[in-house]
Parts: C-alpha cells; structure tokens; sequence
C-alpha cells in the first residue's frame, strides 16, 4: 500500500479578508491549478472530493449536490462526488477516502477542492458559530465555551502538568510567524515577537490575542492520483507512505488527557506501518490552530520529551534554517483559519514543499515529512507519513 | 429578565439527571449489568452496552482539572457575563463535567477543590454549577 498514491497537484489562494472575492470563484481557481500542476487534463479526473463549508450551509449542500463537476464541465467525466469532512480532521479524511477510491479501481486521479468565506458571516455570527460546530448543546454550550476557551483548557492544563512558561508556549506563534512570512498566501506576514504575544491582550486564560487564531477566507485544491499514473504526467510527486490515526472523544470534557489526546497512538501506527523512523523525518507539517496543539504534537509524536518542547522551539530548532522546520506555511496562527480548510491547508504545504515548489521557504534536503490533522475540539489524532522518493 | 442564553435539550434517557438537578441533586447513571459509573447520561453503557441503569447521587465535590477565563469574544449570549470561567470539572466519582467556576478568576487554578451549587436559571432547567471549597 505504502507510496501507491501521491498528491501530484496542488492549488491554493490567498488567506485573509476578502469580501470582493468569490466563493465560487476561488473554488474553481484552485482546483483548475491543482489539475495544470499535476499535468493533467480536467477531463482526467474520475472524482470530486469537497470538504465542508460553515459560513453558508446552502453553499456547503451544492458541493455535496455537484455543483464543481458542472461548473468544471466534466458532466459524464466523473464517477463520484461525495463530500468528506471532519471538520480540521478533513484532510486526512479525505486523503483516506481519495486512497480507497484509487486502490478500488474506482479513480485514478481525485480532486479533493475546499473554499470558505467567513468575510460573509458578520464577526459576531462567526464567533456564534464557532461556538457550536463540535460543542455539545446538551452538557457543554449552557456555559458558554467556545474554542479559545478549549485552546485554554489544554495550555493550561499542560503548563500546569510540565512546568512550560508563557514564553515556551507562545513561542510557536513566533515559529509560524517566521515561516509565513516567507508564504505570500499568509494573512500574516509582518514580524512577530515573543514580548509582542505574551503582551497581547488576554482572550481566554492563558491565551493572549496573537495565540488565538483568525478566521480567514480561502480555498485550496489537491489531485491525488495513482502513483503509477501520476508519474506519467508529473516528476514532483508527494506520496502518501503511511498514516496513523485515532478517534478519542467528542466532547472536551470527556477527554482523558487534555495535555496529550492520541497523538503517540498515532504516530505509533504510522510509524509502525512505514520504513521511514522518526529520525528520518525532515519536516513537521503539524496542524496548529492554538499554539499548545504544536507542543503537544512534537512530545508525543516522539520528537522531543515532554516538557521540553516549548524550549526546542524558542531556541529556534522548527524555524527557517532550524533542523525539524514546522508548520511551514505558518498554520492557521498565520496563513489563518479557513475552517475544514486550516488543515488541508498545512497539507497543501506538505505535498508543496516535497514537490520542491515553497519558493523562498523552500525546506532544502527535504526527503521525508511528517503531517498531521485533527478536527472538532481536538477529538482525533491523526498521523501521515509523505515522501518524494518512490 | 427572559434568560437568552443557550439551554440543554435533554434526551429522553437524560431527563432524569435534569429533574435531579431541580430538587438540588446530581445524578449519574449506575450499569446495572457491569456496575460502570456513567457520565453524561447514555442511552447505552459505553462499558458493556447495557440498556438498564440506577441512578446515583454525586456528592457534589471535585477538583478542577482544567478551565479557561473569557475575558474577550465569548459567544454573544454571555457578552455581558465577561470575564466567566468555563472548567472542566472532576468529581470525586471519578467523572468529568463541563460547568463554570463561579468564583473570582484569579481564584481558580488546576486541582482546586470544588463542590457543586445550582443555579435555577429557568422554571424548566437547573444548571449545576462549582464554587471553590476553600476561597
């Protein structure tokens, strides 16, 4: 199974506010881009993959109805579209889902298309909503929880288990920041200090305001392809080698452990199923959304003890020129948060840097890489394994 | 004052604990088939998928395991609540809870000891709430 299929094409507009531009329209552009870079005709794909869209649920049921097979004039051409989604999780969902249709013989070559527009939504509705998607009515919404209280829950229960500072925490906005600068589809791109984070105003214990992400419009495409097939049309291929994953809970309060979830299980499947080991690993494509997630991922994942990842990170080991590079797109703290999209977009970066494609953030060396996914209020864990090399 | 803010929609299987939390009292679900404690209510013991229940009075204490204050943002129906403190809740049962700590935030922090207070914000709902033992 391992490297049988590959993301060979990936399309991607820029993140931030955009009110003018088209939900539609930023749809259709990054999925035309994914088809011309895996060096395919439209006509060639034999399936349409969207994920989920929150800001308006008419849009979201047109992609579930097929509204990009017809708007991409591939009527007749297409077998299947079907909408996959677990929310930030969905990348990896889709990635399983766009697997099984390639090794059944069903597909040779999947578009896997997502497009938000918060800009749509008035900002009091988007934290209105953001305070529902994934928070249970019954036990857990009567008192009045949203995300950045979830993202405090865990910072504060893992600096209170492992000794971390403000500092070690926020440091990973600092990273991020680092990288996005160098990504002109980042909503956020100027420079960012670790005084300026933890100076920032407080949102949710112990969150400050540059720890908590920003919602943003965006939209990013990918083709995923048999990886015998997509050779024959593209030399810069990302193949999936392996992946680990792991459903611990819906509701946050159910979680056993806020300062870990099920990310070593994960990894440990992951790893287990690849010939690549953790010290083959060049890059960290770790899907971030609250600074916390990044620490909790690099401990458990098993590549760094626990209670030391804050330190690894502020001595610069994950930024530009460090030695595990992570997030490099700069996540949702910085490319910012396009919903089911934060985490397709951290894998639209991983298949970009493998296809040697990031321009001035372009990871040098770069073999194999880690990326990961979690959707909802961090109910799963889940673990992939790319590489460039066949 | 009408109260605007988000109320639980009980499953049939759950009414009891939310009338148990009208008389002041904080129910949990016993299996009766493996004797696993249970919370939140399921309609199926998540041990051994067992239909019939007991229920059982909490003692109203815990520990905080974790919480947040929301200073900023919070969700529109508790704008003018600013700042609150979510927690998630360890009762000494062994069960966690959402609810909120209602003491001052800079009062609570992990491990606190808690015991339950409800707070009757409706004719129809009783939300169990935590206050700090020692504070």
């Amino acid at each position: 199974m391992n490297r049988e299929i590959a993301i060979t094409g990936v399309g991607e507009v820029p993140s931030g506010n955009y009110p003018d531009r088209s939900v539609l329209g930023q749809a259709l552009n990054a999925s035309m881009e994914a088809i011309a870079n895996a060096g395919l005709e439209k006509e060639q794909i034999d399936a349409i993959l969207p994920a989920s869209s929150f800001h308006d649920s008419w849009y979201n049921t047109d992609q579930i109805f097929s509204m990009y097979v017809e708007e991409l004039g591939l009527q007749g051409e297409v077998q299947t579209n079907a909408q996959v989604t677990s929310g930030g999780a969905s990348s990896a969902s889709l990635m399983k889902m766009a697997r099984g249709l390639i090794q059944e013989g069903e597909a040779d070559n999947v578009l896997i298309v997502h497009s938000e527009k918060f800009s749509e939504l008035d900002f009091e509705d988007a934290i209105d909503v953001f305070a529902t998607l994934g928070i249970p009515r019954q036990w857990e919404a009567p008192y009045g929880i949203n995300y950045n209280a979830i993202g405090g829950f865990m910072t504060e229960r893992y600096k209170h288990e492992t000794g971390a500072s403000e500092e070690d925490v926020a440091s990973v906005c600092v990273s991020n920041r680092e990288w996005a600068k160098d990504n002109p589809n980042a909503m956020f791109q100027d420079d960012l200090t670790l005084e300026e984070v933890v100076e920032s105003e407080m949102i949710a214990s112990p969150l400050h305001a540059y720890e908590c992400n920003v919602l943003a419009d965006g939209a990013s495409a990918l083709v995923v392809s048999d990886s015998d097939i997509g050779e024959r049309y593209t030399d810069d291929l990302a193949y999936l080698d392996s992946h680990g994953g792991t459903v611990t809970h819906y509701s946050i309060s159910q979680e056993a452990d806020v300062t870990r979830f099920g990310w070593e299980d994960a990894a440990n499947k992951a790893f287990r199923d690849s010939d690549i080991d953790r010290e083959d690993i060049d890059a960290a494509q770790i899907y971030d959304s609250y600074p916390v997630v990044n620490l909790i991922a690099l401990e458990e994942m098993g590549f760094v003890e626990r209670g030391e990842a804050g330190k690894y990170v502020r001595e610069g080991h994950t930024e530009p020129g460090g030695e595990l590079p992570m997030t490099t797109n700069g996540g949702m703290l910085s490319q910012g948060h396009t919903g089911a999209g934060g985490g397709i977009a951290v894998l639209v970066e991983c298949a970009r840097q493998l296809m040697g494609d990031a321009g001035d953030r372009q990871i040098p060396d770069l073999t194999n890489a880690v990326e990961t996914a979690v959707g909802g209020t961090y109910m799963d864990a889940q673990v992939s394994i790319y590489t460039n090399e066949r | 004052m009408s109260y605007d803010k988000p109320l639980p929609k009980p499953e049939p299987w759950s009414e009891p604990f939310w009338d148990g939390t009208q008389e002041e009292r904080l129910l949990f679900q016993v299996c009766e088939d493996c004797d696993a404690s249970v919370f939140y209510p399921k309609r199926y013991c998540p041990e051994c998928g067992g239909e019939d229940f007991e229920w059982e009075e909490a003692d109203g204490t815990g520990t905080v395991y974790t919480f947040s204050t929301i200073y900023k943002y919070p969700p529109s129906a508790f704008k003018d609540d600013t700042p609150y403190t979510p927690a998630i809740i360890e009762l000494d049962e062994g069960l966690r809870m959402m609810s909120v700590v209602t003491n001052d935030p800079e009062e609570v922090e992990c491990d606190a000891a808690v015991e339950v207070t409800f707070d009757h914000v409706t004719d129809e709902f009783t939300l169990p709430k935590f206050e700090l033992v020692d504070a």
